[in-house]
C-alpha cells in the first residue's frame, strides 16, 4: 500500500505541473487581446497605473524566462501582487478567504458520501420498492438543482422563515467552533445535496449490479445472510465506482462553491475570483486558480488513494 | 425452425415505441417541445414584453394573478415572459458549447484511440488533465482572456466538455477496434475512412446522443452558475442566471418566490434532459440496469401431483417443478416444466443437455435461488425427507453451505473480488459451525491443501485474481465441501479448465464422496464427463426432463432421439472423418417453445405426431423417456447392438 500510495504522489507531480502551465497561459493569452495594462486600468489609463501593472507582470522579458521567474516564485509561495493593489499580495488575498471555501466543501462532501451512502444501501436493499422509487425521484430532481438555488431556498426557509441559522456571514474556526459551524451549515448542505443525490444514485445501481453478480449468488449458496451480504460481499465492490463518481463530483464542488458563497454573502474564493475577473486583475486569477487546481489535484490523489483500499487489484499491480 | 410467431419490429420502431411507453421521456419530450417554441417563436407563448416595466408601486413583486402568470419582477416584468424568453439563452448556451464540445472532443477521440500507442497516452493525458478540473474554473479563464460574455463563457464550457467527448468516443473506438469484423474489414482492404463511417460511427452514435443529452443539461447549469455569478450573460439579458441573480438580493425581503420562476424553468429543464438521456438509453435497450431484485419475494407455488422419492437415503427429490419468468413487456415465459429428480447419498446423479435447456437454473430453483424476476410457480421440494419448497431466505440459509455445496461454472467470477480467498472459505465455517475467525482460517488452509492447492498458507492471504482458473475452482471445491454437505451440486465444474486439470478435479470429487458418503448431482453439457463420474443419467431438453436411465443406458440403449443425438456429438463416437457432427438448429428460446414435442423441429425421426401435443413423460423399466415414438424408432446402429 505504501508502495502504491508513493506511486500516486509522484504521478500527481506532472498534473500540478499542467495546471501551473495553463494558469500562466492566461495571461500570455490575455495580453493577446492588447495590453493588460489597459485592461486594468481603462481607457483613460495614468501613466503610473500602466508602468505599475507592467512592472508587476515582468511584460519585459521573454515568456519561458517570465515562465521559470513565474514557477519559481509560486514553488517559493509568492504568488505576486494584485494588480490593483501593489501592497495586497496575492498569496494574502487568497489565505483570507481559502478556509472559508475549503470548510464549506469539505463538509459538503462529508454530508455527500455519508448521506448518500446510507440512501443508496437503503435503495438497493429493495429496489423497486417505495422507499427506492421515492428516493430516485427525488435524486433526479436534486441533480437537475444547482446549489445556489437550493442555497435560496435555505436561506429563505431555515434561515428568515424559521430564524434558526444567521441568513449571511462566515465566521472563522480560529473564532469559535459553534459559530464556524452554524455558518458553513446551511451553504455546506446546499452544495452538499446533488452530491447526496449523485452518490445515491451511483452507489444504488452499482449495488444492484453487483447484488445481482455470481459471487453473491455464490456467497447466497454458502448461507451467507442478508446483512453480510450487503455489508462485506456488495458495498466494497459497489464502492469503486462511486468513489470514481464521487470524486468527479468533489472537482465540480470546488468550482460551484462559488455561486453558493455568493448567495450566503461568504467572502470566499468565489467573490475573490468573480472581483478578479472583473476587474481582469489577472495575477489574481491566476493565483486562484492554481490554488485551487492543485485542490483539485490533491483530491484526485485521495481518491487514487481509496481505490486502493477498495480494490485490491488497483493495490498489489505494482 | 423454430416457429416464431411476432413480427420481429424495426429497430427504430421499437425505439419510438419505448420512448412513448416511458412516462418520464413523454414528460421530458413534452417539456422540450415547448422550450423550442419559446426558443424559435417566443412570442406566441409569452403574454408580456419580458423588458416591459412597470414600476407603479403595487405593481412590483406581484404574486401570480389572472395577467401576469407567475407574477412580477422588481421592476413590474411579467416573470413567466421573463421566463419564456430565457429559453432561447439556454438554447444558444447549448448550441454554442455543445458544437465546441463535439468538434473538438469526437476527432480528437477518434484519432487517439484509432492511432492507439504513444500518441494516444500523450492525448488522454492532457484530456485527463483538462477532464479532472472544474469547468467553472476553465470557464472563468476564458472569460478573463476574451472579456466576460455567456457566448464566451461557453467557449470555455465547449472546451471543458470537449474532453467528455473526447473519452466517450476514443473508449468506443477502442472497444469496436478490437472486435473481429473490424479486425477482418481491415484485411480486406477497406479503407480507414469506410471502417470508421461503416463500423465506428454507428455504434458511437448511440452513446454520443445519450451522452449529449446530459452534457447539455450541465451546460445549462453551468451557464446559470456563471450568469448568476454576473460573469456570463449580460444583466440586462433575460437569462435564467441573471434572473436568478437579481433574485439573489430580493427573496430576503420579498419572498421566495422571486427565485421560484426562474430557478423552476432551469430545474424542470436540466431534469429533463436528464430524463431524456435516461429515457434514450433504456430505449436503446444498452446497458439499462433493471430493477430485478437479487432475492425474489415470495409467491403461492401450487403444489406437486407426483409423490417424492421415499426412504432415507434419498437426498434430494424435487417434483413437477414449474420455473417462469416475466419479461420487460410483462409476458412470462416458463423456463422448467414438470422437472423431477432425486439423487441418493452416494450416488452421482449427472444432468446433461446443451446451454439452455434449463440444469443450472433446476439446481438454482432447488436451492430456493432462482435468479430474479424468476419464480417457481408450481412444484415441491424435499431435502433429507423435509419439505423445502416454502423457506424463507433465513431457513435456507441454515441449510444452504451446510447440507449442501455448490461448485459454480466460473471459478473466478464466483469469488468476491474484494475479500481474500481465506476468508470466503473461512465464512460457511463461521456461519454453520460457530468456529472463531482464526480457527476457521484455519481449517480453510487444511482445505486448501486437501484439493492440493500448493502453498494454502500463503494462497489463504491472497485474493481472487491471484488465483489460476484451475486454482479457483479447488478453492471453490474446498468451499463447497467445507461443511461436509451431505449433497454436492457441481455445475460444469470442469468446463473451463484445461484436460488435465479436469481429471483431477472430477477425482477429487469421487474421493469425497468415497469418504462422506456425499450424494453429487453433476451438471455439464460434456457426455465424457458423465461416462467418467455418473452413476444415473438425467437429460434435459427445453427445460423438460426428456430421459432418466443409467449410464449405462445412456450410453448404449439411448431411448429419446435427443439422447442420440447429444452422443453422435461426443468426439469420442466419432471414427475421425469428416466434421464433427452437431445436431442441427439452435436451442429454442423460452419466449417461443415450439408446438408439440420441444425437440421435433430438430428430431430426425420427427412425424407429424410429434408437433400435435406435448408428449409426456412415461415411464419404462424404471426409466422415464419423453417421446411419443420410443417404441418404433431405432436409435441405436445394428452394429453397435451387435458389438
Amino acid at each position: 500500500m505504501a508502495k502504491y500510495i508513493g506511486f500516486r504522489l509522484l504521478a500527481t507531480i506532472p498534473l500540478m505541473f499542467a495546471i501551473a502551465v495553463v494558469t500562466f497561459l492566461i495571461a500570455v493569452a490575455m495580453e493577446a487581446n492588447g495590453s493588460i495594462a489597459i485592461q486594468v486600468c481603462g481607457e483613460g489609463a495614468t501613466p503610473e497605473c500602466v508602468s505599475a501593472v507592467e512592472e508587476n507582470l515582468g511584460l519585459d522579458d521573454p515568456i519561458p524566462v517570465r515562465f521559470i521567474q513565474w514557477l519559481g516564485d509560486v514553488v517559493s509561495g509568492d504568488l505576486g501582487a494584485s494588480l490593483l493593489d501593489e501592497n495586497a499580495s496575492v498569496a494574502g488575498l487568497i489565505g483570507e478567504r481559502i478556509w472559508a471555501s475549503v470548510s464549506i466543501v469539505g463538509f459538503s462532501l462529508v454530508i455527500g458520501i455519508t448521506i448518500g451512502m446510507v440512501m443508496g444501501i437503503m435503495a438497493a436493499i429493495r429496489p423497486g420498492g417505495l422507499l427506492d422509487r421515492s428516493l430516485s425521484i427525488v435524486a433526479a430532481s436534486v441533480i437537475a438543482a444547482p446549489g445556489f438555488i437550493i442555497g435560496m431556498m435555505l436561506s429563505w426557509g431555515i434561515a428568515i422563515e424559521l430564524g434558526w441559522l444567521d441568513p449571511i456571514g462566515y465566521t472563522p474556526l480560529s473564532e469559535s467552533v459553534t459559530g464556524w459551524f452554524t455558518s458553513i451549515l446551511l451553504p455546506s448542505i446546499a452544495l452538499g445535496m446533488p452530491t447526496i443525490a449523485i452518490v445515491q444514485r451511483q452507489l444504488r445501481s452499482s449495488m444492484a449490479n453487483a447484488l445481482q453478480s455470481r459471487y453473491v449468488l455464490a456467497a447466497r449458496a454458502r448461507g451467507v445472510g442478508r446483512a453480510p451480504l450487503i455489508r462485506r460481499h456488495a458495498l466494497p465492490n459497489a464502492m469503486v465506482p462511486t468513489i470514481t463518481v464521487f470524486g468527479f463530483r468533489a472537482a465540480a464542488a470546488i468550482g460551484l462553491t462559488t455561486a453558493v458563497e455568493i448567495v450566503f454573502g461568504i467572502r470566499g474564493m468565489g467573490e475573490l475570483l468573480v472581483t478578479a475577473i472583473l476587474n481582469r486583475n489577472v495575477t489574481v486569477l491566476q493565483g486562484g486558480m492554481l490554488i485551487v487546481g492543485l485542490v483539485v489535484a490533491v483530491v484526485n490523489l485521495l481518491v487514487d488513494i481509496s481505490y486502493g483500499f477498495l480494490n485490491p487489484k488497483v493495490r498489489l499491480a505494482k | 425452425m423454430t416457429a416464431t410467431t411476432s413480427v420481429a419490429q424495426s429497430p427504430r420502431r421499437r425505439f419510438w415505441g419505448r420512448m412513448f411507453k416511458n412516462p418520464l421521456g413523454i414528460f421530458s419530450m413534452i417539456w422540450f417541445v415547448i422550450l423550442l417554441i419559446a426558443w424559435v417563436w417566443p412570442e406566441l407563448l409569452a403574454t408580456h414584453d419580458p423588458l416591459q416595466q412597470d414600476v407603479t408601486l403595487q405593481r412590483l413583486f406581484e404574486g401570480p394573478s389572472r395577467d401576469h402568470w407567475l407574477g412580477t419582477d422588481q421592476l413590474g416584468r411579467d416573470w413567466y415572459s421573463r421566463v419564456i424568453f430565457g429559453a432561447g439563452y439556454a438554447f444558444r448556451s447549448i448550441l454554442i458549447a455543445m458544437t465546441i464540445a463535439v468538434v473538438v472532443g469526437v476527432p480528437l477521440g477518434l484519432f487517439s484511440g484509432w492511432r492507439g500507442g504513444r500518441v494516444d497516452r500523450a492525448i488522454m493525458w492532457v484530456n485527463d488533465v483538462l477532464f479532472s478540473l472544474p469547468i467553472i474554473l476553465l470557464a472563468m479563464a476564458v472569460i478573463i482572456i476574451l472579456t466576460p460574455s455567456l457566448d464566451n463563457a461557453m467557449i470555455g464550457v465547449g472546451i471543458a466538455m470537449s474532453t467528455r467527448f473526447t473519452r466517450l468516443t476514443r473508449a468506443v473506438t477502442l472497444q469496436e477496434k478490437e472486435e473481429l469484423y473490424v479486425d477482418s474489414a481491415r484485411i480486406t482492404g477497406l479503407s480507414t475512412r469506410t471502417i470508421l463511417a461503416r463500423y465506428i460511427a454507428p455504434n458511437l452514435l448511440s452513446s454520443l446522443i445519450v451522452q449529449a443529452a446530459i452534457i447539455s443539461g450541465a451546460i445549462i447549469l453551468i451557464g446559470a452558475t456563471l450568469s448568476f455569478l454576473g460573469i456570463g450573460a449580460s444583466l440586462d439579458d433575460p437569462d435564467w442566471g441573471v434572473m436568478l441573480n437579481r433574485s439573489r438580493e430580493l427573496f430576503r425581503v420579498e419572498g421566495v418566490w422571486q427565485v421560484v420562476p426562474p430557478g423552476m424553468a432551469l430545474i424542470l429543464t436540466v431534469l429533463s434532459f436528464n430524463l431524456l438521456g435516461d429515457a434514450i438509453r433504456d430505449a436503446i435497450g444498452r446497458d439499462s440496469s433493471n430493477n430485478a431484485l437479487s432475492i425474489t419475494k415470495r409467491t403461492a407455488v401450487t403444489a406437486a401431483t407426483t409423490p417424492h422419492a421415499t426412504g432415507p437415503d434419498v437426498v434430494l427429490s424435487v417434483r413437477d417443478m414449474d420455473v417462469e419468468f416475466p419479461d420487460q413487456s410483462g409476458r412470462v415465459s416458463q423456463i422448467l416444466q414438470g422437472v423431477s429428480l432425486e439423487v441418493r447419498a452416494g450416488e452421482t446423479l449427472g444432468v446433461v443437455g446443451e446451454s439452455g435447456s434449463g440444469k443450472s437454473m433446476t439446481m438454482l430453483s432447488a436451492l430456493g435461488l432462482t435468479p430474479a424476476p424468476g419464480r417457481m410457480t408450481r412444484g415441491s421440494v424435499q431435502f433429507g425427507g423435509r419439505d423445502v419448497t416454502n423457506l424463507t431466505e433465513s431457513e435456507w440459509q441454515a441449510i444452504r453451505g451446510k447440507d449442501v455445496g455448490v461448485i459454480f461454472q466460473e471459478p473466478i467470477a464466483v469469488l468476491n473480488p474484494a475479500i481474500k480467498v481465506g476468508r470466503q472459505i473461512a465464512e460457511p465455517l463461521m456461519i454453520h459451525q460457530n468456529l472463531s475467525k482464526k480457527a476457521a482460517l484455519q481449517r480453510a488452509g487444511e482445505l486448501l491443501a486437501e484439493v492440493r492447492v500448493p502453498d494454502p498458507v500463503r494462497r489463504l492471504d491472497q485474493y481472487p485474481h491471484e488465483f489460476s482458473g484451475g486454482m479457483a475452482q479447488r478453492a471453490g471445491i474446498a468451499m463447497a465441501l467445507a461443511c461436509e454437505p451431505k449433497l454436492l451440486i457441481a455445475d460444469e465444474p470442469s468446463t473451463a479448465l484445461d484436460v488435465t486439470v479436469q481429471g483431477q478435479i472430477l477425482d477429487l470429487m469421487a474421493e469425497v464422496q468415497e469418504r462422506h458418503k456425499m450424494a453429487i448431482i453433476l451438471i455439464t453439457h460434456d457426455l465424457g464427463v458423465i461416462a467418467e463420474a455418473a452413476d444415473r443419467v438425467l437429460v434435459m431438453y427445453g427445460g423438460q426432463v426428456v430421459e432418466t436411465a443409467s449410464a449405462d443406458d445412456i450410453f448404449f440403449r439411448p431411448k429419446h432421439p435427443y439422447s442420440r443425438a447429444l452422443l453422435d456429438t461426443m468426439p469420442q463416437s466419432h471414427d475421425g472423418h469428416g466434421e464433427l457432427p452437431v445436431i442441427r438448429g439452435m436451442v429454442p428460446s423460452a419466449t417461443a417453445w415450439p408446438q408439440g414435442c420441444r425437440f421435433a423441429p430438430r428430431c430426425d425421426f420427427v412425424t407429424d405426431a410429434c408437433t400435435n401435443d406435448m408428449p409426456a413423460l412415461e415411464t419404462i423399466g424404471g426409466d422415464l423417456v419423453r417421446c411419443v415414438r420410443h417404441g418404433e424408432i431405432q436409435l441405436v446402429p445394428e452394429e453397435e447392438m451387435q458389438a
